[in-house]
């Protein structure tokens, strides 16, 4: 289509084939995040990939964000957003410190959260959260949030590209959905592991975004205890 | 002594010559003219105990307010100003909820004192959202609440320094209750002690006669909570008070409050 030249048409200065160049945000990085919390533990694990598209920015990123003593953060999606929340949490639980004296307890830093990001409502953060540790009384407990601040309290969760595919393992490993005649019971520390690892694996087969390895954090009353796993590299 | 002062006494940011804050002196002196406060913290909880003036028979009593509660675990008795107080047991509430909706959590005693004693230095600041006060606060405040910390007491006085204790008098019979307390409170004692003792020096130093109508009375304790005491329970506690001997009462040695001034 050739160019007509007409003085009436206001559109006349564009030319055929011009394009509307957008600006866009968010980059979506991948990662996926596993937390499963038990009586007196809380394990938080997350892949080390990060990636956009068909390609890998690096294999050992670890999106867990030790917050205190008590509570770690897993952050997946956009990683410049996540990096972003994680510092101005920081900012804000060390304020929190000086202007109360006290360090900042797993449910109230899981309460602050859900503010910081719904007050984002309109330009939110483009990060799966997931928040695993020790509450006041040293019951494990997990935390998941939607981008705008939506936040659940659990035992289990997973999130990121591979949520979906992980998710209804732990419903059914450890929450015992849809399973007859079994005694529900807290899971283990070590089924626990032995649950997350699987699912890792079986994700990084459908998932691309999903693999290299997993970085594991176990939060007792005692400390933090690090874990690795390899997972497939393609 | 009004000649060194009358340079300095008219800015309330102006220190004088040898280092003081006449307007913040003042304000606390005017603490002086205000209804005598008494708080009393055991291991059981808080009381707090008030005395209100009831300056003449057509008043309705019910609408001095001078205990309030702040949120679920924190009560305050004030003396003063009551105009002032409100501003500054409405800040007090505001953060309280404003720390509820961020953390999900009670926010602590100290904590809620620190943010009131904010406002109350805020006196003679001035910027592009407007000015804040003019003046210093003229308010002392006790803040009796329960937190992780168990039962405690605050008091804070009009330059915005707060301090914890386990017992104290604000107003104008502090001087003599304050006494009182110091010979009389010991760190094992009961609610029920604290109550009496609160209610048996109130009735020391107030000038009128001790009556159901006249005073306010609060508890906090881990259990109940804020707890505000009805005109039955007073009467309940004031039944089991000892009379008091004629040279036991120290009432009239401080003069009154202005009069039209609620304070």
């Amino acid at each position: 289509m050739s160019s007509v030249v007409d003085p009436f048409n206001k559109f006349s200065y564009m030319e055929s084939g011009s394009q509307r160049q957008h600006f866009s945000p968010y980059a979506d990085n991948g990662g996926s995040v596993v937390a499963i919390a038990g009586e007196d533990y809380a394990i938080i694990a997350a892949d080390t990939r990060l990636s956009s598209g068909f390609s890998i920015y690096t294999r050992e990123q670890s999106k867990l964000f030790q917050l205190s003593e008590k509570t770690i953060l897993g952050c997946s999606g956009c990683w410049c957003d996540t990096l972003t929340l994680t510092r101005v949490l920081d900012a804000r639980m060390q304020m929190y410190y000086h202007e109360h004296q006290k360090l900042m307890e797993t449910p109230a830093v899981a309460q602050m959260l859900s503010t910081m990001l719904y007050y984002k409502r309109f330009f939110p953060y483009y990060v799966s959260n997931i928040l695993a540790g020790l509450d006041g009384e040293g019951k494990g407990c997990v935390y998941s949030y939607d981008p705008i601040g939506h936040c659940e309290k659990s035992y289990f969760r997973a999130g990121g590209s591979a949520g979906a595919l992980l998710q209804p393992l732990l419903d059914n490993q450890i929450g015992f959905h849809n399973m007859e005649k079994v005694t529900v019971a807290p899971v283990p520390v070590e089924k626990a592991l032995a649950i997350l690892k699987d699912g890792f694996i079986s994700a990084a087969e459908r998932d691309i975004y999903t693999g290299d390895s997993i970085l594991i954090k176990i939060i007792t009353k005692d400390g933090i205890k690090d874990e690795s796993f390899q997972l497939r590299k393609d | 002594m009004f000649l060194t002062r009358s340079e300095y006494d008219r800015g309330v940011n102006t220190f004088s010559p040898e280092g003081r804050l006449f307007q913040v002196e003042y304000a606390i002196e005017a603490i002086k003219l205000g209804s005598t406060a008494i708080g009393i913290c055991t291991s059981e909880g808080v009381v707090l105990a008030v005395e209100k003036r009831i300056t003449s028979p057509l008043m309705e009593p019910t609408t001095i307010e001078k205990i309030v509660e702040v949120d679920k675990h924190i009560g305050c008795a004030v003396s003063g100003l009551m105009a002032d107080s409100r501003t500054m047991l409405d800040r007090a509430r505001v953060e309280c909820q404003n720390h509820w909706f961020v953390y999900n959590e009670r926010m602590a005693v100290e904590s809620v004192a620190q943010a009131v004693s904010n406002l109350a230095i805020q006196f003679g600041d001035s910027d592009d959202d407007g000015g804040a006060m003019s003046r210093p606060f003229g308010v002392a405040i006790l803040f009796a609440g329960c937190d992780e910390k168990g039962p405690q007491l605050f008091h804070m006085d009009p330059s915005g320094t707060f301090v914890q204790f386990e017992a104290k008098a604000i107003g104008s019979g502090s001087e003599g209750a304050q006494q009182s307390l110091q010979e009389m409170y010991h760190k094992s004692m009961t609610l029920k002690e604290a109550l009496t003792t609160a209610l048996t020096i109130l009735k020391q130093v107030m000038e009128e006669k001790l009556s159901s109508t006249n005073v306010e009375v609060m508890t906090m304790t881990p259990e109940k909570m804020f707890h505000m005491f009805s005109r039955e329970e007073v009467e309940e506690i004031l039944g089991t008070l000892a009379p008091i001997s004629k040279e036991d009462s120290l009432a009239g040695g401080v003069s009154t409050a202005r009069e039209g001034v609620s304070a």
